[in-house]
């Protein structure tokens, strides 16, 4: 953990006008659960923790810090797990956990605007009586906000045919690092001027705090089925995968989890699987003609590749069952080992087969378990790296492997994350993916923006880097920068 | 040459010569055109246009080249010869193809793997890939498939300091980075060149059925399209025509064969008494031809899908009350093409009353081709944002010196 800087009591006293007395955290144990993200194994104690009700105020608490140059970072529920909201050491973090209204609902239009703290899967449920729903679903939808969606550009098992956080969200409003408000895109389409949004949208909190989002909602399916079928390997399951997308379907959703996963989520859900080395869940969703006449071509590729089991889900009951045990699959990983670190890679969906049999090959080199459980039909790769950090250099030998395999993804053609974000994790392997001139191209972006570095500092990208920088080993705190902090 | 005393144009072509090749070099007008060969080319034209203070405007096929304020650029950098589909890995879904390649060559290539880019610009066998991407061009397909902001994966760009920066990359899932492609979508080549588009692909729609009803107001279609739009099938495309006293609604149905009669039976079923009836493939053409009225201003208006039919249908009353001859095609998703002849004091009145009318709901109108009587008097963008002193601190940060495309964007960027 990171000590040593204070923010002045001055600085305190200016961000207490802003938010009230019940909107300031500084007490150092309460300071402790805005410690680290769902990325445990980084910690940063921050100055103090603001909690703001309403745009004014997350402006007046921006315009502090800019005034001051004290780094601040927003943050939802936390839930995130590449250390995004991680704090900046003595800096501000900004909980959006207060601003959490639906504000408006145009079923007509087919949008809603929310602000940040709301929770994922509270806007389906605000829509859902009128038969709609919002589309990203990362896992974690029952407890992670919006804002940290947008943040992320978070996904999820169904955005193989849904798309991502930012295919649906239409507009922000944002207030920028120097703490003045714009408004980015709008619920109407293509507004004259670049897409500030699309740019925004995954940017991890260093473009400024989207106080309001405007998302589309989408008509929910007439049906949706859901079929598992049990393969020898995942490799297996991969090649049907490939199968199904050649012959021209878009599933909802195709994952895969191999051995591993699936004893893990046994253990703690009990979702019924099949026991087999790799376990296909296919959904597909849409009017029920079309749907219909899909799953029977399902059925047979699936067939065709030697699959020993296939159920299909005979109701909601067990559709949910079978998506238990998926969406529990990481939290799972504890029960059949002491530790684990969750790694996000994208590859080639064509390439499944042999990065898979290279992940084997190269934790069976360190005398690793390496569980996989991926979004199969977009190439996106959780590998789960087992290990028991009471074995000395064990936890070493695991960070390298997970490394490494994310080497593997940019090797052949794909990304180092593909719903996680780079964040704190990432971002020295964010230049093995980028070139030097890549990453110069998104600075211009990152200094038009937030020219003095205040707005989640020292993330996503390799080194830090300010916008006046100049090459060199060593690069000065901000607050440090700015005389009003002393590193101790 | 516009803005440069330190070269003659004579110089000007010299050097660019040295760069392109002589065969690949020449006078045009006031302005020196030049096609580069590869991104390493552009790199070295634009970074002499940069230390030389030389306006440049990169160049597809000019299909949309009048679009946006004039540019007076001392290089036309033209991309035509930058025109192969790199990769095309089809078992993935996607391909690179170079900015100065032709649209529909590009989707005959991926066609033959029973692919496309789900995206339906104007002037398919004329427009350049990258044309149709700085102009964020699209037609009725974005109902279902999203714009080209959801359907571009990664790109490759110069940048006017010759910088050659890629973003994104060749998989559809991946949040690494900024997406900069997304800055570029739409940005009429004020930030960059773009080099080459890494696309994400849908399957060819192989069996296809389109309808049509008609009507005398576009009012009456108001109600069937909400619930269209609310129900639970997936048209490919919704647009409503007006033409003078003619309106007309065309649904486009992508399905498996064995489903068709039953989406038939349903689309029926939603417009109730408004008659429908099988059409033609052609009818999709009429965005286009709005283009071709002469001496008219086409204008882009975006406004809520909800306003379509009643905005339509305004504009329909308005012709014969000001004498004008007022078109309009508008796309479901809430994107309206208007051609709009008129007297120029009448077209700016209307374009003022649209604007006026859209800024409630946040919407927007853009002159897209606008006639020369026109030019002086009109902000053909009409940009409000209170995002434009942003807009303009990335243009600065991207290119200082003003070379690319200067005052064609909102806010003279």
């Amino acid at each position: 953990m990171l000590f040593g800087i204070v923010l002045p009591q001055s600085h305190i006293d200016e961000l207490r006008t802003a938010v009230g007395a019940d909107g300031l955290i500084t007490g150092e144990s309460q300071l402790q659960t805005y410690e680290c993200d769902g990325l445990t194994n980084f910690r940063v104690l921050p100055g103090a923790v603001v909690l703001p009700r309403n745009t004014g105020e997350v402006q007046a608490v921006v315009r502090i810090c800019a005034r001051h140059k004290i780094p601040f970072v927003s943050r939802g529920a936390g839930t995130g797990l590449s250390g995004g909201a991680l704090p900046a050491a003595g800096g501000v973090v900004i909980s959006l956990a207060r601003m959490n209204h639906i504000l408006d609902v145009d079923i007509a239009n087919r949008y809603v605007v929310v602000e940040p703290g709301v929770i994922n899967s509270q806007v389906t449920q605000r829509v859902a009586a009128q038969g709609y729903f919002y589309a990203p679903d990362p896992s974690s939808q029952s407890v992670c906000t919006i804002g940290g969606n947008v943040a992320e550009n978070s996904g999820g098992a169904h955005c193989l045919k849904y798309g991502f956080t930012v295919t649906h969200t239409l507009g922000l409003e944002v207030v920028l690092p120097s703490g003045e408000l714009v408004q980015l895109g709008s619920a109407t389409l293509d507004a004259p001027g670049y897409d500030l949004t699309g740019v925004f949208v995954g940017s991890e909190g260093t473009l400024g705090v989207a106080t309001k989002v405007t998302l589309r909602i989408v008509k929910r399916p007439e049906v949706v089925q859901t079929l598992l079928a049990a393969f020898d390997s995942p490799q297996a399951a991969g090649q049907t995968v490939s199968d199904i997308i050649a012959a021209g379907m878009l599933p909802s959703a195709l994952e895969i989890m191999d051995a591993l996963a699936i004893e893990a989520a046994e253990a703690a859900v009990h979702a019924h699987y099949p026991v087999c080395g790799g376990l296909l869940l296919v959904e597909l969703d849409g009017p029920s003609s079309e749907v219909d006449v899909l799953m029977g071509q399902a059925l047979e590729i699936c067939r065709n590749n030697s699959a020993r089991e296939i159920r299909v889900a005979q109701s909601d009951a067990e559709r949910a069952l079978v998506w238990k045990g998926r969406k529990a699959a990481f939290a799972a990983m504890g029960r059949i080992s002491p530790n684990y670190i969750v790694q996000d890679g994208v590859i080639p969906r064509t390439a499944l087969p042999s990065v898979l049999s290279e992940i084997d090959r190269m934790a069976s080199a360190v005398n690793l378990r390496v569980a996989n459980v991926f979004h199969a039909g977009d190439g996106n790769l959780h590998p789960l790296v087992l290990y028991d950090r009471a074995i000395e250099g064990q936890e070493e030998i695991a960070l390298d492997l997970s490394y490494r395999i994310l080497y593997l993804c940019v090797d052949c053609g794909g990304s180092i994350t593909g719903e996680h974000g780079v964040g704190k994790e990432k971002q020295e392997v964010l230049g093995y993916m980028f070139s030097e001139p890549d990453l110069q191209t998104m600075q211009l972006v990152r200094c038009a923006f937030d020219p003095d570095s205040i707005s989640n500092p020292d993330k996503v990208f390799p080194r830090p880097r300010l916008c006046a920088d100049v090459p060199g080993p060593y690069t000065p705190h901000p607050l440090e920068t700015a005389g009003i902090a002393e590193i101790f | 040459m516009s803005t440069t005393t330190t070269w003659t144009r004579e110089e000007c072509l010299a050097h660019l010569a040295s760069i392109a090749g002589q065969e690949h070099t020449k006078l045009c007008g006031e302005s020196v055109a030049v096609a580069a060969a590869d991104a390493q080319q552009i790199a070295e034209i634009l970074r002499f246009a940069d230390a030389s203070g030389i306006a440049v405007t990169p160049v597809g096929s000019g299909t949309k080249l009048d679009w946006g304020n004039p540019v007076e650029a001392g290089i036309r950098l033209d991309l035509k010869r930058m025109n192969a589909l790199r990769e095309h890995p089809w078992q993935d879904m996607t391909c690179t193809v170079e900015a100065g390649c032709n649209w529909a060559a590009m989707q005959a290539e991926l066609s033959r793997h029973g692919q496309m880019v789900a995206l339906d610009p104007l002037w398919p066998e004329e427009a350049s890939v990258g044309g149709v991407v700085a102009a964020n061009d699209g037609g009725a397909l974005r109902l279902k498939y999203g714009g080209l902001r959801d359907l571009i994966i990664g790109m490759t760009i110069v940048l006017a300091d010759g910088t050659i920066a890629k973003t994104g990359g060749k998989v559809v899932k991946n949040v690494a980075g900024y997406d900069l492609h997304k800055l570029m979508i739409g940005s009429f080549g004020t930030l960059g060149v773009i080099t080459e588009v890494n696309f994400r692909l849908h399957p060819v729609e192989a069996n296809v059925r389109t309808w049509t009803a008609t009507a005398k107001d576009a009012a009456i279609f108001a109600e069937p399209l909400r619930a269209l739009l609310d129900s639970q099938m997936t048209p490919s495309a919704v647009q409503v025509r007006v033409r003078k006293q003619e309106c007309a609604l065309d649904v486009r149905i992508a399905a498996l064969p064995e489903c068709m009669d039953d989406y038939a039976a349903r689309l029926q079923k939603i417009f109730g008494q408004v008659e429908l009836s099988e059409s033609t493939e052609n009818v999709w053409q009429a965005r286009q031809e709005l283009f071709s009225t002469e001496g008219a201003v086409v204008l882009k208006v975006s406004l809520l899908p909800s306003d379509v039919c009643p905005v339509s249908s305004e504009l329909q009353q308005w012709t014969p009350r000001e004498g004008t001859e007022i078109s309009v095609l508008a796309q479901a998703a809430g994107l309206m093409t208007v051609a709009l002849k008129s007297s120029p004091d009448a077209a700016i009145a209307l374009i003022q009353h649209l604007r006026g009318r859209l800024h409630g709901s946040r919407g927007s109108v853009v002159a897209l081709q606008v006639p020369e009587a026109l030019r002086g008097g009109l902000d053909v963008w009409g940009c409000d944002s209170n995002a434009l002193p942003l807009m303009r601190e990335i243009k600065r940060r991207f290119d200082p010196n003003r070379i690319l495309n200067p005052d064609r964007f909102v806010g003279n960027i």
